[in-house]
């Protein structure tokens, strides 16, 4: 992973993606010049074949991304530079048939749409030719189906992971995010002439919630680190899987540490925490790839168990 | 604030590894022990069959019959045996602290005295910290030793010293300068002889109904002054030292690994949805937790001090391995249970309040987390 490529992102991100960013594509408005800079510094094309970048590198800046809850599809041009697919383009899951992609971040800016199937099938929609329906959003974030025609594209296997892993990196990034929040309010606001950081039960929320942070994060950097081998499928599974888990503790966690403030609008937690309960349901939610990772296991028996999960297999 | 690095046990590491499953397959045959807690299963014969092969002490210097080997090899024998439910208990503590202890603070008499028996399999240690009235506040503790001559007379009681019946060293910090402002000056650490110095050992059933942890009571005990580890009032450093070795190992995620191998014996090689996803949902936890472990066993070897990192493997994993038997059952729930699930269910859940409790309780791990995060 290129420091430099993290360092930029952060940059960029910290000036350009702001609360008052937040809210305004949340009421429906494309952020134009914050995406036009993005893809003006190449971000759009991390992992892409020929770029000198890696797939770390397009997951790595992901996370910063998660961190900024920014609100730009970044995470679907990647892939679609890696399948070829230039210009403004999103992606969805595809159903079954594939007539259809739903949850589609941004698709009335988009020319073209890729649809992914849990199965590893990608189609191209052309979005002036489809019906295009909104969806309504935990986070308020653009989503919509789109129906119509649509033609095959070459995709790798492991495409419908690939979409999983972005939201596990985005999601890290969240999460990272909520906790030094937490952290913060806990160290600054005062009650009973105390710091809240002095209450015992407090600081066990706060070591709770960095736990699950930290198993969050080292699942999503093994799952980075399969990328393009026989262990991905498995490793993205366990990765969306964990990171699912610590999403729902540690965003309860969050609020109540935060109390009544944590609620309003005007704060900023509310974009994280929402974010982070509609991406483990994108792409596959927990249960989807527990029983992915449950069947391979069970398929191979009691006494294969313990070598998958110390080598692989 | 906190790092795990993306240390993965090198690859030619499998060699090892496939000779300790060779070796339990052939020394250890089918009947398992029914878990994988590393308290429970004192073997000796066992653990000196493991010294002969060198897995004892595989990181300390040849000259105490020790290997020479990384922290990641030792990290590929120990989870292999815990996995396997071998019986480890005789050995364990020796291996994982009382000897790298002795490593560290004791003197060159001392570590050729004790390590090479170790490494041998045939020397087994006991840790001698809490008291009756010292749980988690160990500074509390008012076990005291007193300047004799030609060494030290010891007065006070030991308590939850895991084997101490059957082994033959304990490690004990006691106070040899009385309490002052700075509570944690004026400790210090001895090694016992169990079975030569005069103390009193007394078993203590636990709730499984199996003798495992003791009380050691001593009453004018006398010790030569070569029993003294380290310096004298330096104990408390030496301990909490020796504490970041017992945190952060395979052992403290894997207890109840025999139930997960039985469930999925017992569902099958097609489960219904709702079992696959435990059986998916428990493996992602497994995973992570092994990743993490493995993570702090490469800052260990290349000479961190991951105390926080550690704390927090054994928080998540401490809680998992206790929740596993639970989830297992509802994952069988409405059907008989095969005997073999039966038993690895019974003896994990006997064994399983202790999880939470033994070298740190939770809510002590869970204050030195905080401390980590600046707030304490």
């Amino acid at each position: 992973m290129e420091q430099m490529l993290i360092d930029s992102a952060e940059r960029i991100l910290r000036d350009g993606c702001d609360k008052a960013l937040l809210d305004s594509a949340e009421a429906g408005e494309f952020p134009q010049a914050l995406a036009s800079l993005l893809i003006d510094n190449g971000f759009d094309q991390l992992g892409a074949p020929d770029s000198g970048t890696s797939g770390d590198d397009a997951y790595g800046v992901l996370r910063v991304a998660g961190r900024f809850a920014l609100p730009v599809p970044l995470a679907e041009w990647q892939l679609a530079r890696v399948l070829g697919v230039s210009g403004y383009v999103s992606v969805g899951r595809m159903s079954a048939d594939g007539s259809s992609a739903f949850g589609v971040p941004w698709a009335q800016q988009c020319e073209r749409v890729i649809g992914v199937s849990d199965d590893g099938r990608a189609r191209l929609f052309t979005v002036a030719q489809c019906r295009i329906e909104p969806e309504a959003h935990l986070a308020g974030e653009s989503r919509a189906s789109v129906a119509g025609d649509s033609e095959p594209i070459d995709a790798p296997a492991d495409v419908f992971g690939r979409m999983a892993l972005s939201r596990v990196a985005l999601s890290v990034g969240a999460l990272e995010h909520v906790l030094e929040l937490a952290i913060t309010y806990v160290t600054e606001r005062e009650q009973f002439g105390r710091t809240l950081s002095k209450f015992q039960s407090l600081q066990h929320y706060l070591a709770i919630m960095a736990a699950d942070v930290a198993a969050a994060a080292r699942a999503t950097d093994a799952a980075i680190v399969s990328l393009e081998t026989e262990r991905f499928p498995l490793d993205v599974a366990a990765a969306k899987s964990r990171v699912g888990e610590a999403t729902n503790r540690v965003a309860e966690l969050a609020h109540q540490v935060h109390g009544a403030m944590g609620f309003t609008h005007e704060h900023q937690l509310h974009h994280f925490t929402r974010r982070l309960w509609a991406w483990r349901d994108e792409f596959g939610d927990e249960v989807f790839w527990q029983q992915r990772l449950g069947r391979h296991i069970a398929a191979a028996g009691p006494d294969e168990v313990w070598p998958f999960l110390a080598t692989g297999g | 604030m906190m790092q795990y690095d993306r240390a993965e046990l090198p690859a030619h590491h499998d060699e090892i590894r496939r000779e300790v499953r060779a070796f339990l397959k052939q020394s250890f045959p089918p009947e398992r022990r029914a878990n994988s807690d590393f308290t429970s299963g004192h073997n000796p014969a066992f653990s000196e069959q493991l010294g002969n092969k060198g897995w004892i002490g595989m990181t300390w210097p040849a000259r105490y019959g020790g290997g020479e080997k990384t922290f990641f090899e030792r990290y590929v024998v120990t989870e292999e045996l815990l996995a396997a439910g071998a019986p480890v208990s005789a050995h364990w503590i020796a291996d994982r602290q009382s000897g790298p202890l002795l490593l560290r603070y004791g003197s060159q008499a001392q570590r050729e005295r004790y390590l090479p028996d170790i490494t041998a399999g045939k020397s087994y240690f006991s840790i001698g910290m809490s008291e009756p009235g010292s749980g988690s506040d160990l500074a509390s503790v008012r076990t005291s030793a007193v300047r004799g001559d030609g060494g030290w007379v010891i007065n006070g009681t030991k308590l939850w010293s895991t084997d101490a019946h059957r082994n033959h060293f304990m490690i004990a910090l006691v106070r040899t300068r009385p309490v002052s402002d700075n509570r944690h000056a004026g400790l210090s650490q001895f090694v016992i002889d169990l079975r030569r110095d005069n103390v009193a050992v007394r078993p203590i059933l636990n709730m499984g109904g199996q003798e495992d942890f003791n009380e050691v009571v001593f009453e004018d005990t006398f010790v030569p002054d070569d029993r003294m580890i380290g310096e004298e009032g330096n104990g408390w450093e030496q301990v909490t030292s020796e504490l970041s070795y017992e945190r952060s190992g395979p052992e403290r995620f894997l207890s109840a690994f025999r139930v997960y191998v039985e469930l999925i014996r017992a569902v099958g090689t097609e489960p219904s949805d709702a079992q696959a996803a435990t059986i998916g949902r428990l493996a992602a936890h497994f995973l992570t937790l092994r990743r993490m472990s493995i993570s702090v066993a490469g800052m260990l070897e290349s000479g961190g001090n991951p105390v926080v990192e550690a704390a927090l493997v054994k928080e998540l994993g401490n809680n998992f391995e206790k929740e596993l038997p639970d989830i297992a059952r509802a994952a069988l729930a409405g059907g008989a249970r095969p005997a073999a699930f039966e038993a690895a269910y019974q003896d994990t859940m006997l064994g399983s309040p202790a999880f939470t409790l033994r070298g740190g309780t939770r809510e002590i791990l869970r204050g030195v987390i905080a401390r980590g995060l600046g707030l304490r």
